[in-house]
C-alpha cells in the first residue's frame, strides 16, 4: 500500500465519519445504544489506542499498521470502503493497529492472543489464505472509550474460530465492529461472552461469498447493575448453499440491558441458503430490560430460514422442582441461569476458552442469582 | 410422624382444602383418593412447600415440627419428599448432575460432609440398576426427551437415593402402562420401611393393587369425606366417588 492510497482510504472514511456524526438512539441500528449521549461533549476523539499480542503462533505473519512500506497482502485487503460510521472512524481518527496474515494452507495449532487496551481508536486485520486454519482469542481491556475496527478474510476452505471474552468494565465504552467476508467452502466459527459496561457493543457484518462458505455465531451475556451489552449481527448470504446460525442467550439483572439485533440478507440468487437465528433473554428484574430483534431479508428462493427471539423470567416450577429436591434457592437459580446460558456455550470448540468462559459466567451467576 | 389438623389452604384467595385432618405414623403406607378437583395436588404442595399455596387455618407437624415454617429445601433435608405428578425438564442439567447436587445439598443442611463424586457415582448406578434406568439415561439432560415412565422410574430412584422419612407419591401412576406401573410400584415397595412414612395420592384404584396401603383416606371437596382399610379401594371402584362423597355430604 503507498501513502497515497493509504491517505485516500483514511479520506474517504473521514468523509463518511463526517456525513453522519456519531451514531445515536435515533438511527434504527443505535436504538439501544445511544453513543453519542455516553460519550457526550469528549465525541470520538482521535487517539490511537493499543494492541497487544500475547504470543504469535509460528507460521502467522505479523504487521504493525503504524509502519510504512506494508507488505502487499495488507494493500490489498485493508481497509475496504464502508459506510459503517464507527468502522469509518476507527481508520479516520486512529494511526495503526494490526494485521496478521495465516499463510496458504497453514493450520495453526496454537491459538492467537490478541488484546486491545486503552482508549481511543484502533485497526485490524485477519487473513486467513485458502486452506488456512487459526484460533483466534480476543481480550477485551477496560477503556474510557475505544473503538476497534476489525476487517477478517477467510480464503476458500479456510476455517477460523474467534472467541471474545468481553470482562465487566464498569464505566467503559466498547464498540467493535467486525467485517468478516468468507470464501467458499471457509468457515467462521465465533462466540462471544459479555459482562457488560456502560456502554458494549460488538457489531459483525458477516459476507458469505462462497458456495459452501458458513458462519456460526454464539454468545452468551450476564449482565447485573446498570450493564449495557449489544451484539448487532448482519449476515449476507452472497452466494447459494451457504449456511448461517446464530445463537444468543442473556441473563439481564437490575436494571441491566441486554441487545440483540440480527439481521440476515439472503441475496438474490443466493438459492438454498439455510440460516438459523435465536435470541433468548431471562430477566431477573422489574427493570432489566432485552431488546431481542431478529430479523429476515430475503430475495432468494428456496431457502430454509428460521428466527425466533423469546424474553422470560426464571421458570417456577423448573426452581420449586429443585428447592423440593433439597437445593437452597440461589443455588437452584444459578443452576437454571447456568443450564440456560450453557447450549450457546458449548458452541465454543476450544476447550480451554470454553472452561475460561464458563468460569467467569460462572462467578457471574453467583453475583446475580 | 405426620399430624395434619384442620388444614385449610388457599391458592389465590380460593379455599382448596377446607378443614383437612389426617396423621401418619412411621413404617404406615397411606392412600389419598379423591376425584379431580378434590385437592389432591394442593395437599401435596402444601406439604412439600411450594410458593402460592397458603395455609389459612390449622397446622402440619412433622416430627412434633412445625413443617409450614420450613423452606422447601430445609424440608427435603429433614426428609420430605414429593415424588411430583410432572416431573420438570431441565435442559442444560446432567440428571447425574442434578442427583449429586441435590443429594449433596441435603447432606449440607444435615451438617454432613460431601459424597465425592465417585461415591455418588457408585451409589446412584447400584439404584438405577433396579428400576432398569440405563446409564446414558444418566447422563442426559433432567427429564429431557424421557418418556412418562422414565420420569416416574426417576423420581422413584431419586426416593431411593435421598431415602426419604416422609415420602409422597402424587398421581405417580399416571400416564404409566401396565408394565411401567409395575415397576415404578416395585421400586416403591421395595422402600416401605419400619422407619418411613408414606402417603400415596392418587385418582385410581389400579395402583393401590401393587403398592396396598394401611389405610385409605377419600378426599373430596378439600375434606376428608371417608376412611377405611384396603378394601375401600374396591368399593370406590365398583360404585365411583359420586357414591362415597354423596353418602358423605
Amino acid at each position: 500500500m503507498t501513502l497515497a492510497l493509504n491517505l485516500d482510504r483514511k479520506a474517504a472514511a473521514a468523509a463518511v465519519v463526517h456525513a453522519h456524526g456519531v451514531p445515536h438512539r435515533r438511527i434504527e441500528e443505535w436504538k439501544y445504544s445511544d453513543l453519542k449521549a455516553v460519550l457526550g461533549e469528549k465525541g470520538l476523539g482521535a487517539v490511537t489506542a493499543e494492541w497487544l499480542v500475547g504470543n504469535l503462533p509460528t507460521g502467522v505473519e505479523m504487521f504493525d499498521l503504524s509502519e510504512p512500506h506494508p507488505p502487499a497482502w495488507v494493500a490489498t485487503h485493508f481497509a475496504r470502503a464502508t459506510q459503517n460510521v464507527m468502522s469509518a472512524a476507527s481508520l479516520a481518527l486512529s494511526a495503526g493497529g494490526v494485521a496478521f496474515r495465516v499463510p496458504k494452507g497453514a493450520k495453526i495449532a496454537d491459538p492467537l492472543k490478541l488484546d486491545f487496551t486503552g482508549p481511543g481508536h484502533v485497526r485490524a486485520l485477519l487473513v486467513l489464505e485458502d486452506g488456512a486454519s487459526l484460533t483466534l482469542l480476543e481480550g477485551v481491556g477496560a477503556a474510557d472509550f475505544r473503538n476497534v475496527g476489525f476487517e477478517i478474510v477467510i480464503g476458500t476452505g479456510a476455517s477460523l474460530e474467534h472467541v471474545r471474552i468481553s470482562p465487566e468494565a464498569g464505566d467503559a465504552v466498547l464498540v467493535e465492529e467486525a467485517h468478516v467476508r468468507i470464501a467458499a467452502g471457509g468457515r467462521y466459527r465465533a462466540h462471544f461472552a459479555g459482562f457488560g459496561s456502560k456502554l458494549s457493543r460488538m457489531e459483525l457484518e458477516i459476507e458469505l461469498d462462497g458456495a459452501g462458505a458458513q458462519a456460526h455465531l454464539s454468545g452468551v451475556s450476564v449482565l447485573d447493575g446498570k450493564r449495557h451489552s449489544d451484539v448487532t449481527t448482519h449476515v449476507i448470504h452472497r452466494h447459494g448453499d451457504t449456511t448461517s446460525s446464530q445463537l444468543f442467550k442473556h441473563v439481564a439483572g437490575g436494571q441491566a440491558r441486554a441487545v440483540y439485533q440480527g439481521k440476515v440478507t439472503v441475496a438474490k440468487g443466493a438459492d438454498g441458503s439455510d440460516s438459523v437465528q435465536t435470541a433468548k433473554a431471562l430477566l431477573l428484574g422489574e427493570s432489566a430490560e432485552a431488546d431481542l430483534k431478529p430479523e429476515l431479508e430475503i430475495f432468494a428462493d428456496d431457502v430454509k430460514c428460521a428466527h425466533g427471539a423469546a424474553v422470560g423470567d426464571l421458570d417456577a416450577d423448573s426452581l420449586f422442582y429443585l428447592r423440593a429436591r433439597g437445593i437452597p434457592e440461589a443455588e437452584a437459580r444459578g443452576l437454571l441461569l447456568h443450564a440456560f446460558l450453557e447450549d450457546a456455550l458449548a458452541e465454543i470448540a476450544n476447550t480451554d476458552q470454553r472452561e475460561l468462559a464458563r468460569n467467569e459466567l460462572l462467578a457471574a451467576l453467583r453475583a446475580i442469582a | 410422624m405426620l399430624e395434619i389438623k384442620n388444614l385449610h389452604v388457599a391458592v389465590d384467595g380460593k379455599e382448596i382444602l377446607k378443614g383437612l385432618t389426617l396423621s401418619i405414623e412411621a413404617g404406615e403406607v397411606h392412600a389419598i383418593m379423591g376425584p379431580n378437583g378434590s385437592g389432591k395436588s394442593t395437599l401435596s404442595y402444601v406439604l412439600a412447600g411450594r410458593a402460592g399455596y397458603d395455609i389459612t387455618e390449622g397446622s402440619i407437624r412433622y416430627n412434633g415440627e412445625d413443617l409450614a415454617a420450613l423452606a422447601p429445601e430445609a424440608r427435603a433435608a429433614k426428609g420430605v419428599f414429593l415424588a411430583m405428578q410432572y416431573p420438570v425438564e431441565i435442559p442444560g442439567v446432567t440428571t447425574m448432575t442434578f442427583l449429586k447436587t441435590a443429594l449433596n445439598s441435603q447432606r449440607r443442611q444435615r451438617g454432613e460432609s460431601d459424597l465425592e463424586a465417585v461415591a455418588v457415582l457408585k451409589l446412584v448406578r447400584a439404584k438405577a440398576k433396579t428400576l432398569n434406568i440405563s446409564e446414558e439415561m444418566l447422563k442426559r439432560a433432567l427429564n429431557v426427551g424421557f418418556s412418562g415412565g422414565e420420569k416416574k422410574r426417576l423420581e422413584i430412584l431419586q426416593m431411593a437415593i435421598f431415602e426419604p422419612k416422609l415420602a409422597i407419591l402424587d398421581e405417580t401412576d399416571s400416564g404409566l402402562d401396565i408394565d411401567a406401573l409395575r415397576l415404578v410400584a416395585e421400586g416403591v415397595n421395595a422402600l416401605r420401611d419400619p422407619s418411613r412414612a408414606m402417603l400415596v395420592i392418587t385418582h385410581y384404584q389400579r395402583l393401590l393393587d401393587y403398592i396396598v396401603p394401611d389405610r385409605i383416606h377419600v378426599l373430596a371437596k378439600g375434606r376428608i369425606v371417608a376412611e377405611g382399610g384396603k378394601e375401600l379401594a374396591l368399593e370406590l371402584e365398583a360404585k365411583g366417588y359420586e357414591h362415597i362423597v354423596g353418602q358423605a355430604a
